[in-house]
């Protein structure tokens, strides 16, 4: 029954989304952390998806007709260049009074959490119809 | 299938297609921000027409399943669904990509609203397979009870 296998798979859009969520509110959270303990600025994550086939683990063969899940590959580091700011009184400042900062971008964290949002929203929709249907298939 | 049960094949067949259809698209939606994944649909007047001819047909050419990026990942659906007695394998060559959309920068082709569309209306058609079946039960029950009224001895 394929309905069953539309769990996992929306299951698995929502752990990722939360996961991608997750390191939004991280990156805003240190937007302004210019050091860590090794003294240097916060990078900003970005989570990287990846399309997964789920366990066809009661042998319906929907796997077989290319349904996929998602799951989070792996997390890296922008590669954007850090912004530096003039604070001379700061400890973590270099020689000329420049302090590096994190290489967050608020206008792009913000289009991440809304893209998380939606897509969180229409995994859960996708999520209950098929619990309605299922429901529905019950009843017959 | 003896007479009796002969109409619950065909809606059976349905309600499995239309199940298909809609992990499919919940594939799609899952995968909104996937790089580089390629949203895929079922056409369902062909998919039914093949499963109604052909019965449980298995794949010929696994080739055409192998919809994900990942080309290890794409093996191991093959090899799942080799030999496979499921109506839904003799369906599996009417799973298409969709064509004519936009694709985005990182290789996605998901439409979030149209996937949306497309499983409501598929949820509804899923509903009227499964309101049809279940008066067919009814038209059943009526003639081996022979009475009008459904389920009541008097």
């Amino acid at each position: 029954m394929s309905l069953f296998s539309v769990f996992s798979i929306s299951g698995s859009g929502m752990l990722a989304e939360s996961q991608r969520l997750a390191a939004v509110a991280s990156n805003l959270a240190n937007a302004n952390s210019v050091g860590d303990a090794q003294g240097q600025p916060y990078r900003a994550r970005e989570v990287v998806f990846q399309a997964v086939a789920p366990e066809d683990g009661d042998g319906d063969g929907a796997a077989s007709i290319g349904m996929a899940g998602v799951r989070v590959a792996g997390v890296v580091t922008s590669s954007e260049p850090a912004r530096s700011a003039y604070d001379p009184g700061s400890k973590f400042a270099n020689a000329d009074g420049y302090v590096q900062m994190p290489n967050v971008n608020p206008v792009d964290e913000m289009v991440n959490m809304i893209s998380a949002q939606q897509n969180y929203q229409a995994d859960l929709e996708a999520f209950n119809v098929a619990k309605t249907l299922l429901q529905k298939t019950l009843a017959i | 299938m003896g007479p009796l049960d002969a109409g619950l094949d065909f809606y059976s067949a349905v309600l499995g297609l239309r199940g298909a259809r809609q992990g499919l698209l919940s594939a799609d939606i899952a995968n909104a921000s996937t790089p580089g994944f390629k949203a895929v649909d079922l056409d369902f007047r062909e998919a039914l027409t093949a499963t109604l001819t052909q019965g449980t047909l298995t794949p010929e050419a696994p080739s055409d399943l192998l919809l994900l990026v990942d080309d290890s990942d794409g093996a191991a659906i093959a090899r799942n669904g080799a030999g496979d007695g499921d109506p839904l394998v003799a369906a599996h060559r009417s799973v298409k990509y969709q064509v004519g959309g936009s694709v985005t920068l990182d290789g996605n082709s998901v439409d979030l609203n149209y996937e949306k569309l497309a499983a409501a209306e598929n949820a509804l058609d899923y509903e009227a397979a499964a309101n049809f079946t279940s008066q067919m039960v009814n038209m059943m029950m009526t003639a081996i009870k022979g009475s009008a009224g459904s389920g009541r001895s008097s």
